[in-house]
């Protein structure tokens, strides 16, 4: 990319003649005459020529030939003046072609960066409009997704209610003369559609979760997790449930998409061990490195076939039957989303019948320790 | 259709809507009703115009709106109303089947009086209506100027 600011072809042939035929003229002329007419300075002429068409090497060469033609000319030529003073014309013809060429590979120099230069912003330009160009597309990609979103919100809900609703009026003006067999068919009608409202729910709130932007802030996951054991607890009244809660770290994350998190786990924990008595419930942390802390919700109930892991965390995934354990199947799907907006992993373990463990790992917050300590 | 209406409903879907009135009927206040079937004849009914020219000019104590409707969209007509000296008074409670947040932040920063979701459960939307039409044409003191009992 360097030779870009080079003449080529033509011209090119005939500058490097004229700068040959130049150079031997003066050489010529030098040689034959005495002297006192010092031609030899006019060799700056000849270097000045090689460094149009020459990099700085080639100029160098030229010159460094420039040189030996003075001094040889010096040589050949009878001495009709003092040495000293032969001597100090050649020097100073010799001063003269260095600093041109000097000077005349300098200015290339400049020139051939300027070049280059130039070519980076064109590069940086480029890149810039490309960058340009992607943005715009995902950002249509992303309102399309939002108009889809939308239209099922919308859309969906609407004949939902509908055959909810004139399911319900059925029965309410014909209860007296339906069969048992025809009132359980309205039935299954109306648990179908409220369940199809509850999947399109999960599902928005799902699709929400991975267009909605991301909070950071310090988040004391041991004050969130009594929070919503709190919470929960209220729910679980009249049940034999042994909680314990360890240490818990202070993570960097979005408040409320955490806190989503440790809810889908922790009910997810109490509804699995719903036939056990007592039902023990375990969150604890343990320390993976130094940047990185894992959570974990351990219980003591149903669990899984650890061969069916990879299913766990799918959207509407389940490993029991509707009948055993209610649920749509999005819980795990969305705490696993959440995690890897984060930047961290999630994971499980369990045995069937012998409970479950699940992990998730977040980055630390930077003042971890610290927060720790004025908590606990 | 009667001329004084406590209740203006804007709503598209006649499903709805017959769910709707038979909710309202439940309160005999499917009488106090008056329907219309886009935004457009919501605007002709508030302002006397069209089929409504003849109408006497006091405003309705509630307006159930929903959001997504032919022509003139809920949001235009609840932009039209609150930018209304005569209309900006009436209560609008927006009625839609849409969760989604910008709809809603866009409803209360035109001064919507309420925001309900039309629950998926016919019972809870049933409740819902019943609830809406007793407290806003019944419990609430509407502005001067509306259709009183």
């Amino acid at each position: 990319m360097t030779q870009t600011s080079l003449p080529r072809g033509a011209s090119f042939h005939l500058l490097w003649i004229v700068t040959a035929v130049l150079a031997i003229a003066i050489f010529v002329a030098d040689t034959i005459t005495p002297l006192e007419i010092n031609f030899a300075t006019l060799y700056v002429v000849v270097v000045l020529l090689a460094a149009r068409f020459c990099q700085p090497r080639g100029v160098w060469g030229v010159t460094v030939g420039c040189f030996f033609l003075a001094v040889l000319s010096f040589f050949l030529t009878p001495p009709e003046v003092a040495l000293s003073v032969g001597t100090a014309n050649t020097l100073i013809s010799m001063t003269a072609i260095g600093l041109t060429a000097y000077i005349s590979t300098g200015l290339r120099w400049t020139e051939e960066k300027l070049v280059e230069a130039r070519a980076d912003e064109e590069e940086v330009r480029r890149l810039n409009q490309e960058i340009a160009k992607r943005a715009a597309e995902l950002e249509a990609a992303n309102k399309e997704l939002e108009a889809f979103s939308y239209s099922v919100s919308h859309d969906l809900r609407a004949p939902l209610r509908h055959v909810v609703g004139f399911s319900e009026l059925l029965q309410k003006q014909a209860s007296s003369s339906l069969d048992d067999q025809s009132q359980r068919y309205i039935r299954t009608i109306v648990e179908s559609a409220k369940r199809m409202g509850d999947l399109i729910d999960d599902l928005l709130a799902f699709s929400r979760i991975g267009r909605a932007e991301t909070k950071k802030a310090a988040v004391d996951l041991q004050k969130l997790v009594k929070e919503v054991v709190a919470e929960i607890g209220q729910e679980t009244k009249g049940r034999d449930i042994v909680w314990k809660i360890g240490a818990l770290p202070v993570c960097n994350g979005d408040p409320a998409l955490l806190r989503l998190v440790v809810v889908n786990l922790v009910s997810n924990a109490v509804k699995f061990t719903r036939m056990r008595k007592p039902a023990e419930i375990e969150i604890g942390c343990v320390n993976r490195n130094e940047n990185e802390t894992e959570v974990f919700v351990k219980d003591n109930g149903a669990g899984f076939d650890m061969q069916y892991v990879d299913k766990l965390f799918g959207v509407f995934q389940r490993l029991h039957l509707r009948e055993q354990f209610e649920g749509t199947g999005i819980g795990l799907a969305t705490v696993q989303r959440i995690v890897h907006r984060h930047g961290g992993t999630v994971r499980a373990e369990g045995a069937v019948d012998h409970g479950a463990t699940f992990y998730f790992s977040l980055p630390k917050s930077p003042h971890a320790t610290e927060r720790t300590a004025n908590t606990s | 259709m009667s001329a004084l209406a406590r209740i203006l409903i804007v709503e598209d879907d006649p499903n709805d809507l017959e769910l709707t009135l038979s909710a309202l009927s439940d309160y005999n206040l499917a009488n106090e009703v008056v329907i219309a079937r886009d935004g457009q004849e919501a605007l002709d009914y508030l302002y006397c115009r069209g089929e409504f020219s003849a109408r006497t000019t006091r405003n309705p104590a509630v307006l159930l709106l929903d959001l997504k409707l032919p022509k003139v969209t809920g949001l235009e007509v609840l932009q039209q109303i609150k930018s209304d000296e005569r209309l900006k008074m009436i209560p609008v409670v927006v009625l839609t089947s849409s969760h989604e947040e910008k709809d809603m932040i866009r409803s209360y920063s035109l001064g919507v009086n309420a925001y309900v979701v039309k629950p998926v459960d016919f019972h809870e939307f049933v409740n819902a209506v019943k609830e809406l039409g007793v407290f806003w044409a019944v419990i609430n003191e509407p502005p001067p100027g509306s259709v009183k009992k």
